[in-house]
């Protein structure tokens, strides 16, 4: 019992994908802005200091900033002959490790602001319902690519993968 | 010409048994059998038009029972099921046999009264819509049990031997009149189509003295505050009778911890009660069965209605020792298979023990397995970091308690003696993180993965290292901290998933790589 340490995936996602979380983020902060100014200000369900106003700004503002930066350094991904390995999160760190043998599945994804900057997700998914492998913000070309080519190994594969 | 076609392609087709006839209006029958003795004796002069509407819900349901008898056939070619269906938009579904992992056949009361079984053919298909379920509603017991053998042995028989003769177990059944002995006893014979009598080997069958463990399990106590909320009506009604009473005065006056201590007894014997009534319906002449073949399970269970349930055992990817704090303060446990291509309904586990002493569900564990070593196994503790995170979150949780008090004492003018009293929730936080970590384990056999973890639903997953289909390695940032993470082998059977909680990092890695040789290997950094 060495101390074993996975390494990262090799390859990371586009470079392109922080713009992608930051406009869904952005997205999110806007909505989360809307609901606080019509709960407090447009109904007057209840009273709330101006500071929260502030505080709101500067947690929305270092999410922003913080998330995507992280993100991009954790987010990876490798598919080898006889495995898929992705990484993803940012402050919880998941990674899930796939057989290639056991691959049922392999979706090709494209959300509207996605399609916008030409980046795209990828799922790979198995007989279970816990472990579906999904690469998010991949370049269009590359997301393509790495579906033929598990389309292709998968298919090779004998069995049906339970 | 066509015609002779037609008959060649009808040759084999088999019906549902006649008297599922019988089924549809005898439910209804005893649905309106109050209105019914009401109108006997009432008369319905002035009530007649709703006599006819009662009239077309007991013809209706005939009328679709007639329907559907006619028109529902089956049959088994070489390697495939069929089942028709339909009268205007024919619909025919086929399954290929070696597809077949689970086989039911429930029964309840009606059924049992007229010899009927349902069957309930598993092929682990996704789909979950009615029209692609394979069901058939009903056979007689006896054909029933027939057709389970020839899927269940058919299944390995057509890769071995093709062109398996067509023998119809429907006329000879009928013709010799068997069949309705079989619907009830404990008879464990099982005849086949071919006319062999396999005779099962019995693993366990129920001991009634195993309704003392009812209460001690959470199904149980759902069961019995299910039973609680279904009567409530009746309970407020019988609360409105006594209150007022002389029994009201006489509590009034007897002094609080005594009124307290009768309320907690009631409720104590209840729940018992009610568990234990529970536990005799669903469990009632629980037989676990293997057949001489050693190629599937058989389980049945039911007191009214009952149910058996056919596992191939190939299908079978380890097993759920549940031990819930109640049963394994009581020494006992039940059973579960892990198994694929149960519907997502029973999420994929199938009872093999209900709950037992703990000695029974190792010994039948074991013959299941056909290995010792899940269960016998030394577990391996996960480590100090583990034991620290278990100790902090349940401290913190119970922290919040006494705090809120304080708040309360100063902010409401809430008693101040509620606060030391309420740190009496430390030492059950510290007891239950005790217990939370020595329930963490894990340990790898040749065959399988065995990972515990649990206090109040603790359970110990043994999953066949060959059922894993990936890997799922978490590491909050609390975790990162520390050095470990949460451990996931996720699978196509039972939940899914089974987690290994706290594993220092090195150590998880390690567990992976060797229960899945070659899988991560690759993905390991070159040691430094």
């Amino acid at each position: 019992m060495t101390d074993l340490q996975l390494r990262d995936p090799v390859h990371r996602v586009s470079t392109k994908a922080p713009v992608l979380w930051v406009c869904l983020a952005l997205g999110q902060a806007i909505i989360g802005a809307v609901v606080l100014w019509l709960v407090t200000g447009r109904w007057n369900w209840f009273s709330m200091p101006w500071w929260v106003w502030v505080l709101y700004v500067v947690v929305a503002l270092t999410y922003l900033v913080l998330m995507p930066m992280i993100r991009y350094r954790v987010h990876r991904w490798e598919s080898t002959e006889t495995a898929v390995f992705i990484q993803t999160g940012w402050l919880t760190l998941e990674r899930r490790i796939a057989p290639m043998s056991r691959v049922q599945t392999v979706d090709f994804e494209q959300g509207a602001i996605s399609r916008i900057v030409g980046l795209a997700s990828v799922t790979v998914t198995t007989a279970s319902a816990a472990g579906p492998l999904k690469i998010h913000g991949l370049d269009k070309d590359v997301a393509q690519r790495l579906v033929d080519e598990l389309t292709r190994r998968t298919q090779a594969e004998p069995g049906d993968a339970t | 010409m066509t015609e002779a076609r037609e008959l060649q392609r009808a040759a084999g087709w088999r019906r549902l048994d006649s008297r599922m006839l019988l089924v549809h209006p005898v439910n209804e029958l005893i649905r309106f059998l109050p209105l019914v003795i009401g109108f006997f004796f009432v008369g319905s002069s002035q009530e007649g038009s709703s006599l006819y509407w009662h009239i077309g819900g007991i013809a209706v349901p005939i009328l679709l029972g007639i329907m559907r008898f006619a028109t529902t056939s089956f049959r088994i070619t070489g390697s495939q099921i069929e089942l028709r269906r339909g009268l205007i938009s024919r619909n025919v579904l086929t399954a290929p046999i070696d597809r077949v992992r689970t086989v039911e056949l429930t029964a309840s009361p009606i059924h049992r009264i007229l010899g009927l079984a349902k069957v309930k053919i598993g092929t682990g298909s996704a789909s979950k819509s009615g029209s692609e379920k394979l069901e058939l509603d009903s056979l007689r017991g006896h054909d029933a049990r027939a057709l389970r053998v020839e899927l269940l042995h058919r299944s390995r028989e057509v890769s071995e031997v093709s062109g398996v003769s067509e023998d119809s177990g429907v006329s000879t059944s009928s013709t010799a009149g068997t069949g309705s002995t079989t619907g009830t006893g404990s008879t464990t014979r099982t005849g086949s189509t071919t006319g062999a009598l396999i005779d099962d080997i019995v693993l366990l069958r129920l001991d009634p003295a195993w309704v003392r463990y009812a209460p001690l399990t959470t199904s149980g106590l759902l069961i019995a505050f299910g039973a609680l909320a279904a009567t409530n009506s009746f309970l407020a009604r019988l609360v409105n009778d006594v209150n007022g009473s002389e029994l009201t005065t006489r509590v009034k006056e007897s002094p609080v911890w005594l009124s307290v201590l009768v309320g907690l007894v009631i409720v104590i014997v209840v729940i018992s009660v009610l568990s234990a009534l529970g536990y005799i319906l669903t469990n009632w002449g629980f037989t676990l069965s293997r057949d001489r073949n050693g190629r599937s399970f058989h389980i049945r269970r039911g007191l009214l209605t009952t149910r058996e349930t056919s596992l191939d055992k190939e299908r079978v990817r380890g097993l759920e020792i549940h031990e819930p704090l109640g049963l394994r303060l009581a020494g006992a446990g039940h059973l579960s298979a892990i198994v694929t291509g149960l519907d997502r309904r029973s999420r994929g586990s199938s009872p093999l023990v209900p709950p037992a002493p703990t000695a029974v569900v190792v010994g039948v564990g074991e013959a299941v397995l056909e290995e010792t070593g899940p269960f016998t196994a030394a577990l391996l503790p996960h480590g100090p970091a583990a034991r620290r995170r278990r100790y902090a979150r349940a401290l913190s949780g119970a922290a919040v308690l006494p705090a809120f008090l304080v708040v309360g004492w100063l902010a409401w003018d809430w008693p101040p003696w509620l606060v030391p009293v309420s740190l009496l929730v430390f030492v059950a936080a510290t007891a239950l993180a005790r217990d939370r970590y020595a329930g963490l384990g894990h340990a790898l056999t040749s065959k399988y993965l065995i990972v515990r973890s649990g206090s109040f639903r603790g359970r110990r997953d043994a999953l066949q290292r060959s059922g894993i289909i990936g890997w799922n390695i978490r590491q909050s940032w609390f975790q990162k901290r520390v050095g470990v993470v949460r451990l996931t082998a996720t699978t196509s059977a039972g939940k899914q998933a089974y987690t290994a909680y706290d594993l220092s990092e090195g150590v998880a890695i390690a567990l992976a790589d060797e229960a899945v040789p070659g899988l991560l290997r690759q993905f390991l950094r070159a040691a430094s």
